[in-house]
């Protein structure tokens, strides 16, 4: 009765998380230590390493929910339906996170925690979009109608995204032009290979990730499914006889 | 069943049960009316902070007043479970979409353009030369507002905490819209000229494009029995 | 059971001894002392990080071309300071910051080489600390949820084939 592809998952789940926690350590060790602190924001800078990866892990998860759905909604499979679900959970994690990170960062440097950025806002408006499309999970009964509903949520969130983002960066710069900007930050290599290192790090994290997720739902399914079935079939033999 | 046909009767349909029960306009109105009264308690407002907040205020008191008729579209089709009869019509359900997406269009444009002579009277607004192209923001962003909010009433109506639901998942997809009206009406009624602006009304343009051709094709997976 | 806990166990142990290690570097290299230690010390030959503010009215020469001498505030004592070095931006009157250099116990006078900023490690620790700290547990409930599930569903033996209706 178990699918196959978990069957398949399990093989190579291992060794991409053991890959992923050792990127994410060296990743780290470049980061907090390899890498010279910065002109202008002296050692505050390595809260980049962490909160960059973060979010572009967010973006790599929300992507795999848009592309999911769109798959689900062409095959219907119940698996792809909960990686989807497992997608989503994992995207508000990151998204938190990167949030967090992201307040953490702004307080040292731009002297606030919190700014109008149109990057802030269109992640704050992704974790919205995030909770929202849980929280509609967990208000249909039908299983079915629970994966379409979803489907169509994550594929006109996913859509909306972009314009929310330059809708956002238009209003910014009409009404405080210029006024944050990465000063001093210079994209050299001492920051880009630990950016790297801890992006596919992060990615690979999430992948790994996504799998025991993936993998939860789909047993909670299976086994609440069962249950049922098994009290199903107890009623009815009681019944009958 | 011709295509066009069923959008006719579906707009037809819910404009007759309105103007029979007046029930969704009415409660829409007296909403807004209780929202703008209490915007002005609120930050009780000058000439001047009236001048920068004004385009906010409208906009806010519309949305919500939006989703009020937005939850009643579909929720009106829950009795007699009127609901299963759409889900098994041999109709179009694209064209099912569109007819209550045209519904819904007028419905709130009604209510604005109702409501829009109190924003006048009551801040001292100075609209006559740009009225022409105020109704015009008006018409694209309840259309983008529409356009997305007729696909979510109808997921909406089928789940349990519908009326929770509508306004947590459409808000967050309706920044963009909410962004580009309230600059495109404020610089409309602060009389800047249209250049300013006019990206604006290109952003709400193509949303409202964008999200009326997707929900089209979506909702044919929410409307499905 | 026991061996998923042993793992995880594992893995906390690993990123302690990271936490640990990371944090004497940064003791050992990165740690600041103030110019009273300075002043009163006779160690002329390691390398020295001091923090202090440029005391008001007494920046001589040429920030601009790296050649500057000022004075450096501590709690009580002050430090006579000689920078020689690249141009230091962040070299101004009435303002906190790092030198690094070497001090000369025979002439009283701190050789500076170099500048940097007052660091906030408060900032950087905890946005590692909140990341890491918040993926470990998630990546550890859900892989305990798993090892839960499946020890749940071999127990209930709904392995087992339905039965024909």
């Amino acid at each position: 009765m178990m699918n196959r592809f978990i069957r398949r998952i399990q093989r190579f789940k291992g060794w991409i998380g053991a890959a992923a926690a050792l990127c994410i350590f060296y990743g780290l060790y470049l980061g907090l230590l390899d890498s010279p602190p910065d002109y202008y924001q002296g050692e505050v800078v390595r809260i980049m390493y962490v909160h960059v990866p973060l979010a572009h892990t967010a973006l790599l998860a929300y992507g795999t929910l848009f592309v999911g759905s769109l798959w689900y909604l062409w095959k219907r499979d119940v698996l792809v339906d909960n990686m989807c679900h497992a997608a989503a959970g994992i995207t508000a994690a990151f998204t938190i996170l990167a949030l967090i990170t992201g307040a953490i960062w702004a307080k040292p440097t731009w002297n606030t925690w919190w700014t109008w950025d149109p990057k802030l806002v269109s992640f704050a408006v992704l974790l919205l979009i995030a909770s929202g499309y849980l929280m509609l999970r967990t208000f249909v009964e039908d299983p079915d109608k629970e994966g379409r509903y979803a489907a169509v949520m994550a594929i006109v969130g996913g859509i909306d995204l972009p314009i929310i983002y330059f809708s956002a960066e238009w209003w910014r710069t009409l009404h405080q032009p210029l006024s944050i900007s990465m000063r001093g930050v210079s994209m050299s290599g001492d920051i880009l290979l630990p950016l790297a290192i801890m992006s596919l790090g992060l990615n690979l994290l999430f992948i790994y990730m996504l799998m025991i997720r993936t993998q939860m739902l789909y047993l909670t399914n299976l086994l609440e499914a069962k249950k049922g079935r098994l009290l199903s079939h107890a009623h009815l033999s009681h019944t009958s006889s | 069943m011709p295509f066009f046909r069923v959008i006719q009767w579906v707009v037809w349909k819910d404009l007759i049960s309105e103007l029979r029960s007046r029930e969704t306009l009415s409660s829409m109105l007296f909403f807004a009316l209780i929202v703008i009264l209490v915007f002005s308690f609120s930050f009780a407002m000058d000439q001047d902070a009236a001048q920068q907040l004004i385009a906010g205020i409208i906009w806010v008191s519309f949305v919500f007043t939006g989703i009020i008729g937005l939850g009643k579209s579909f929720s009106a089709e829950l009795q007699n479970d009127a609901i299963e009869y759409l889900q098994m019509s041999p109709a179009p359900k694209g064209a099912i979409y569109l007819g209550k997406m045209i519904g819904n269009l007028l419905f709130m444009l009604v209510v604005e353009i109702m409501l829009f002579p109190l924003f006048v009277l009551f801040f001292n607004l100075d609209i006559v030369e740009e009225i022409g192209l105020l109704l015009l923001i008006f018409f694209l962003a309840t259309l983008g507002l529409s356009a997305v909010g007729t696909l979510f009433s109808a997921l909406t109506v089928q789940i349990r905490a519908r009326e929770v639901m509508l306004p947590v998942l459409l808000l967050p997809l309706a920044v963009p819209v909410m962004i580009a009206a309230v600059e495109a009406t404020r610089g409309a009624l602060e009389g800047q000229p249209l250049v300013i602006y006019s990206q604006w009304i290109e952003l709400l343009t193509i949303f409202d494009i964008i999200f009326t051709v997707v929900s089209f094709w979506l909702f044919d997976l929410i409307l499905d029995s | 059971m026991t061996g998923f806990y042993l793992r995880w166990a594992g893995v906390i142990v690993i990123v302690g001894i990271l936490a640990l290690l990371t944090s004497q570097h940064y003791e050992k290299h990165l740690s600041s002392v103030s110019p009273d230690m300075v002043v009163t010390g006779n160690d002329s030959k390691t390398t020295l990080r001091v923090q202090g503010m440029v005391k008001s009215g007494s920046l001589t020469g040429n920030p601009e071309d790296g050649h500057a001498a000022f004075e450096l505030l501590g709690a009580s004592n002050s430090l006579k300071v000689q920078y020689e070095g690249p141009p230091p931006e962040n070299l101004r009157e009435l303002k906190t910051l790092i030198l690094i250099g070497q001090w000369d116990a025979e002439n009283k006078l701190f050789q500076a080489r170099e500048t940097a900023l007052v660091t906030n490690y408060g900032y950087v620790a905890s946005a590692y600390i909140v990341a890491l700290l918040a993926l470990i547990a998630f990546v550890f409930s859900m892989s305990r949820n798993v090892t839960f599930l499946y020890q749940e569903i071999k127990e209930s033996k709904i392995y087992e084939p339905e039965l024909g209706p």
